[in-house]
């Protein structure tokens, strides 16, 4: 019977960073294939698997974690180190948009009328529901921090309860900023106003659904008891992520909502 | 002619040498005075000169802000119905500057009523 004789986890060997290689593959090409060809199957093949890539990559994470305890302190060390990581990279790829907003605004051109907004966009009014926007964002990085003392002390019903409320405000979020692309005066093809706009607020969109989603995981495990008062390193990852796009937010509205209008 | 004086207060003008020549201080100097000093601006005229405000290589505004620079002074002195001729330096110095293509494409622009600046 062999143990090992330091703290660190071995992992087995796993089929899911193949399947989840695959997918991209699929996912990239499809896109392109659809985009030339008028062909989905590729594409919806390569989100399918990446769904299921994920679904079981995840589990089987939570499986060696919490119910094998391979996750020792040397292991959730590096799941901390490897979290940060990935939202450092989150925040570059974040820079980039805004560095496309900022260079564009900054110095508008002739074909923009030298102003901004440019000649001809009706921006929206800061003070109306991106306000609100931000209210509720600001709110729900309160309810997630309820939620995390919450888990410390060990009061399951308020834990739960929270957790939902931030999940919650999430949802609302989404739902009103899809009420304004809705009724937007402007599009995506609105000149470099409207790409800016909508494809850094866009992200932000798509990350706060991811957030929501990671976020709703962890109350299902929260709810089958998977987190104790002391390890709850999921829980602090997506409180983490959350934290980060709600800060991503707080710039978009002060840089082009407020700036910008 | 006070209007043209106010006009010259409020608009972009080149700085050094056409204020240098007019002196608004001098409240003495006649219409004919000044149109004399325009017209010599105008025929010793070569090319645009340096513009302390735009500096750097790049010179887009420069073209930009004389091509607005003369249709408001036009219209700002037609609609006095004072003579436009001050107004010729901007026009010497957007069609000295300004890609031929670009003083096209605003002009059809004007023509359509899409022209994106402020005149």
């Amino acid at each position: 019977m062999a143990h090992q004789a330091h703290a660190y986890h071995m992992v087995d060997p796993s089929p899911w960073p193949l399947t989840g290689a695959v997918a991209a593959l699929l996912v990239t090409s499809g896109t392109a294939i659809w985009f030339h060809f008028n062909s989905t199957i590729l594409m919806t093949l390569g989100t399918m698997l990446l769904l299921l890539t994920m679904y079981q990559w995840w589990r089987d994470i939570i499986r060696e974690g919490t119910f094998q305890g391979h996750h020792t302190p040397p292991v959730q060390k590096g799941l901390r180190y490897g979290m940060i990581l990935f939202i450092t990279s989150e925040v570059f790829f974040f820079l980039g948009f805004f560095w496309a907003f900022y260079h564009s605004s900054l110095a508008p051109t002739p074909d923009l009328g030298g102003c901004w907004p440019p000649a001809g966009i009706t921006t929206l009014d800061p003070f109306e529901v991106p306000l609100l926007n931000t209210a509720v964002l600001l709110a729900s990085g309160v309810t997630v921090t309820w939620a995390h003392h919450s888990i410390m002390e060990g009061d399951r019903k308020p834990a739960i309860q929270s957790l939902a409320l931030t999940i919650l405000l999430g949802f609302y979020f989404t739902f009103l900023q899809g009420l304004e692309y809705f009724e937007a005066p402007f599009t995506i093809a609105d000149g470099v106003y409207g790409s800016t706009f909508f494809v850094a607020t866009g992200f932000h969109g798509l990350h706060v659904i991811i957030g929501s989603t990671f976020l709703a995981v962890c109350l299902l495990r929260q709810i089958q008891y998977h987190f104790t008062s002391e390890h709850h390193f999921g829980f602090e990852a997506a409180a983490w992520y959350w934290h980060f796009v709600d800060v991503v937010w707080l710039f978009l509205y002060i840089s082009i909502y407020w700036w910008g209008s | 002619m006070k209007g043209v004086l106010m006009y010259l207060k409020v608009f972009s003008f080149p700085p050094a040498c056409i204020l240098n020549k007019m002196s608004i201080d001098r409240v003495v100097s006649t219409d004919v005075k000044m149109a004399e000093d325009i017209q010599a601006k105008l025929e010793k005229y070569r090319t645009a000169p340096f513009d302390a405000r735009f500096p750097n290589q790049n010179q887009t505004r420069n073209c930009w802000s004389n091509y607005l620079d003369y249709h408001r002074c036009q219209k700002a002195l037609d609609a006095k119905g004072v003579d436009t001729a001050p107004c010729d330096w901007y026009k010497r110095v957007y069609k000295s500057l300004c890609p031929i293509s670009w003083i096209q494409k605003w002009d059809d622009q004007r023509e359509e009523g899409t022209f994106p600046g402020k005149i």
